[in-house]
C-alpha cells in the first residue's frame, strides 16, 4: 500500500487537485455563465502562499505560527481572490457566452504578463523553496482530500438551497428569473467568486505542493484543460467537473507505456466522448441508471 | 388614487419607437383590457412596468410611489408580477419549483406554503403533476403554471401577456374563468390579449393601442359595441 502510494501518490493528488479546478468552472456554469478565469485565481492563490512562504517580511509569523501558517496561506488566497473576483466580475459578467469566455482568458493573460513582469513574484523565474507542509508528495492528499469533500458537501446543500434555484433559474431563462424578481446580476457575480475562491484556495495548497511557483502556472492552455474537464465531465451537475477532472488528468500518465502514440489516443478519447456523450460522462451514467431503471427496473425509487 | 399609473410613457429599442406618449391607469380591483394589432407595443408596455425595459421619457407610477427608476426585483416586491408572453415557464424544473422560484421575493416560509396549496386548489391538474419538469406539460397547463407562478409573489395588479395563445377554445374559457375568480378575491389586472372580445367580455375598461399609442379607451361593455373598434379588432 505504502509502495503504491509512493509511486502514484502525485498523480493521485494532482488528479484530485484538478477535479477541484475542474468545479471551480462548475459554480458559474450553474447559472449558465462560462468563465475561463480559473486558472488566473488559481496562480494569484498560488502567489500569495508563496510570497507569504519565502519572504522576510513574513518570516517572524512562521516561526513563531509553524504549520497554522498554512491555512492562513489559504484562507489569505481565499480572501484575495474573491476580492479580485468582485471587481473582475461585475464589469465582466455584463458580457454573455462567449464574450464572456474571451474577457476571462483576457483576464488570465493580463494577470500572467503583470506576474511575469513584478519583483514580489519572482519576474519569469517566480519563487522557488517554498516551504513544504508535508515530507512526501502524495501526503498532500489530506489537504486536497477533505477540501474535495468540503466542496462536494457544499455543492450538494447549494444545489438544494433557495440560491441554488435562483442559479438554475437564470441558466435556463435569464429573462423570465429577472421578471420574478431574482437579480440575475448578483448571483451572477456570487457564482464566479464562489469559483474564484476555490481556484484560489487550490492555487495556495499547490504552492507548497509543488515546492515551486511562476508564471507558467496559469496560462491559456489550463484555461482549455479545465473546460475540456468540465465539457467530457460534463456540467449538470457536480459529479461532470469531478469526473472530468479526475479522468482527464489521469489519462496521459497511464497512456504513457504508449510512447508517443498517447497523444493521439488522449485526443481520440476527447473526440469520442463529446460525440457520444453530449452531456458528458456525469449525464451518460444517469442515462445508463435511468436505461436500468426502466429496462431492468433495478434501483428504482419510490414515487 | 389609482393603483398603477403610466404618464406620457415612450419606450424604445435602440431607434424604433415602440411605445410613445402612452397615458393608462388601473385602478385597485378592476380588470383592464390592453389590446392592439401585432407589434402595437402591448408586451413592451408590460415589460416595461416591470422594469425590464429602460424607459425613455414619461413615468410609472404604483401604489402612489414612483417606480420608473426601480430595479426588477424591487417592482415584484412591492406587488407587481408578470406571466410573460409564450408562458415563459422554466422548462427543466418541476412544477413546484416554478412555484417556489415565482415566491422567490418572500422569506415567510408558512406563507410560501400556504399559498402553494391555495394555487394547487384553483388549480388541480397542477397539483397532479408537482413533481413533473414543466417543460412536459400542455401547453394550457403551462399556462396555468405561468398564471399560478406569477400569483405566489401575491401581486397586488397581474399583468398577464396574452394568456390564451395557442389554446383550445375550452381551455381558454377555463384560464378566464379563473382570472375572473382571482380579481374577485381582490387581485387587480392587467390583461393583453389578442383574443379581443373574450378580454373585453371579463374586464371592466378597455385601451386599444395602435403604433405604440392609445387610440381607444373606455368601459369595455361601450367598446365592445363601437363601431370602429369593433371593424378594426372583433372582426364584426
Ligand atoms: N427586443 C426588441 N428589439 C427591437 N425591437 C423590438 C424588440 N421587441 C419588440 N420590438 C419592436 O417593438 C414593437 C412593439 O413590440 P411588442 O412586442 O411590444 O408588440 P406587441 O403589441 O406585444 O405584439 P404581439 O401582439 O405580436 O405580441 C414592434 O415593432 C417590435 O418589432
Ligand atoms: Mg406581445
Amino acid at each position: 500500500m505504502t509502495d503504491f502510494l509512493q509511486n502514484n501518490g502525485f498523480l493521485l493528488v494532482t488528479m484530485v487537485q484538478q477535479a477541484l479546478l475542474a468545479m471551480s468552472l462548475y459554480y458559474p456554469l450553474m447559472c449558465g455563465q462560462l468563465s475561463l478565469a480559473s486558472p488566473g485565481f488559481y496562480a494569484l492563490g498560488g502567489y500569495v502562499a508563496a510570497i507569504i512562504g519565502t519572504i522576510e517580511y513574513f518570516a517572524p509569523w512562521r516561526d513563531s505560527l509553524g504549520w497554522v501558517i498554512f491555512p492562513l496561506e489559504w484562507l489569505a488566497a481565499g480572501i484575495i481572490s474573491g476580492f479580485l473576483a468582485v471587481l473582475v466580475g461585475i464589469p465582466a459578467l455584463r458580457l454573455r457566452g462567449i464574450y464572456l469566455a474571451l474577457a476571462t482568458i483576457a483576464f488570465v493573460e493580463i494577470l500572467r504578463v503583470v506576474c511575469l513582469n513584478l519583483e514580489i513574484t519572482g519576474g519569469a523565474i517566480g519563487i522557488f523553496g517554498v516551504p513544504q507542509l508535508f515530507e512526501s508528495r502524495w501526503s498532500y492528499i489530506w489537504t486536497f482530500g477533505p477540501l474535495l469533500m468540503l466542496m462536494l458537501f457544499f455543492s450538494y446543500r447549494l444545489d438544494r438551497s433557495r440560491v441554488g434555484r435562483a442559479f438554475k433559474a437564470i441558466r435556463e431563462d435569464e429573462l423570465a428569473a429577472d421578471a420574478m424578481g431574482i437579480n440575475p446580476t448578483r448571483y451572477k457575480v456570487l457564482a464566479f467568486v464562489i469559483g474564484a475562491v476555490l481556484a484560489g484556495v487550490v492555487g495556495a495548497m499547490s504552492a507548497p505542493f509543488l515546492n515551486t511557483w511562476n508564471a507558467r502556472q496559469g496560462t491559456f492552455d489550463a484555461s482549455i484543460a479545465y473546460l475540456a474537464y468540465v465539457l467530457i465531465g460534463g456540467s449538470r451537475s457536480m459529479w461532470g467537473p469531478l469526473l472530468g477532472g479526475m479522468m482527464l488528468s489521469a489519462l496521459p500518465e497511464i497512456l504513457r507505456p504508449l510512447k508517443d502514440s498517447r497523444l493521439i489516443i488522449n485526443g481520440f478519447v476527447l473526440v469520442f466522448a463529446s460525440i457520444y456523450m453530449p452531456k458528458g460522462i456525469a449525464g451518460a451514467v444517469g442515462n445508463l441508471k435511468n436505461f436500468t431503471t426502466r429496462i431492468l427496473g433495478i434501483g428504482r425509487s419510490e414515487k | 388614487m389609482a393603483l398603477l399609473e403610466l404618464k406620457n410613457l415612450s419606450v424604445n429599442y435602440g431607434a424604433i419607437q415602440a411605445v410613445q406618449g402612452l397615458n393608462l391607469e388601473i385602478n385597485s380591483g378592476e380588470v383592464v383590457t390592453l389590446i392592439g394589432a401585432n407589434g402595437a407595443g402591448k408586451s413592451t408596455t408590460l415589460r416595461a412596468i416591470s422594469r425590464l425595459l429602460k424607459v425613455r421619457e414619461g413615468s410609472i407610477i404604483f401604489d402612489g410611489r414612483e417606480i420608473t427608476g426601480l430595479a426588477p426585483d424591487a417592482v415584484v416586491r412591492m406587488g407587481i408580477a408578470q406571466s410573460p408572453e409564450g408562458r415563459q415557464v422554466l422548462a427543466r424544473q418541476s412544477v413546484l419549483d416554478n412555484l417556489e422560484l415565482g415566491a422567490y421575493v418572500r422569506k415567510d416560509r408558512a406563507g410560501i406554503t400556504n399559498d402553494i396549496s391555495r394555487m394547487f386548489q384553483l388549480f388541480p391538474r397542477l397539483e397532479e403533476r408537482k413533481q413533473q419538469s414543466a417543460g412536459t406539460l400542455s401547453g394550457g397547463e403551462q399556462q396555468m403554471l405561468a398564471i399560478a407562478r406569477a400569483m405566489m409573489s401575491r401581486p397586488k395588479l397581474l399583468m398577464l401577456d396574452e394568456p390564451s395563445l395557442g389554446l383550445a377554445p375550452l381551455i381558454i374559457r377555463e384560464i378566464f374563468s379563473i382570472i375572473r375568480n382571482l380579481n374577485a378575491e381582490g387581485t387587480t389586472i392587467l390583461l393583453v390579449e389578442q383574443n379581443a372580445k373574450l378580454a373585453m367580455q371579463h374586464s371592466h375598461r378597455t385601451y386599444v393601442l395602435e403604433a405604440g399609442q392609445i387610440t381607444f379607451t373606455g368601459s369595455s361593455q361601450e367598446l365592445l359595441s363601437d363601431d370602429r373598434v369593433l371593424h378594426a379588432y372583433l372582426g364584426g
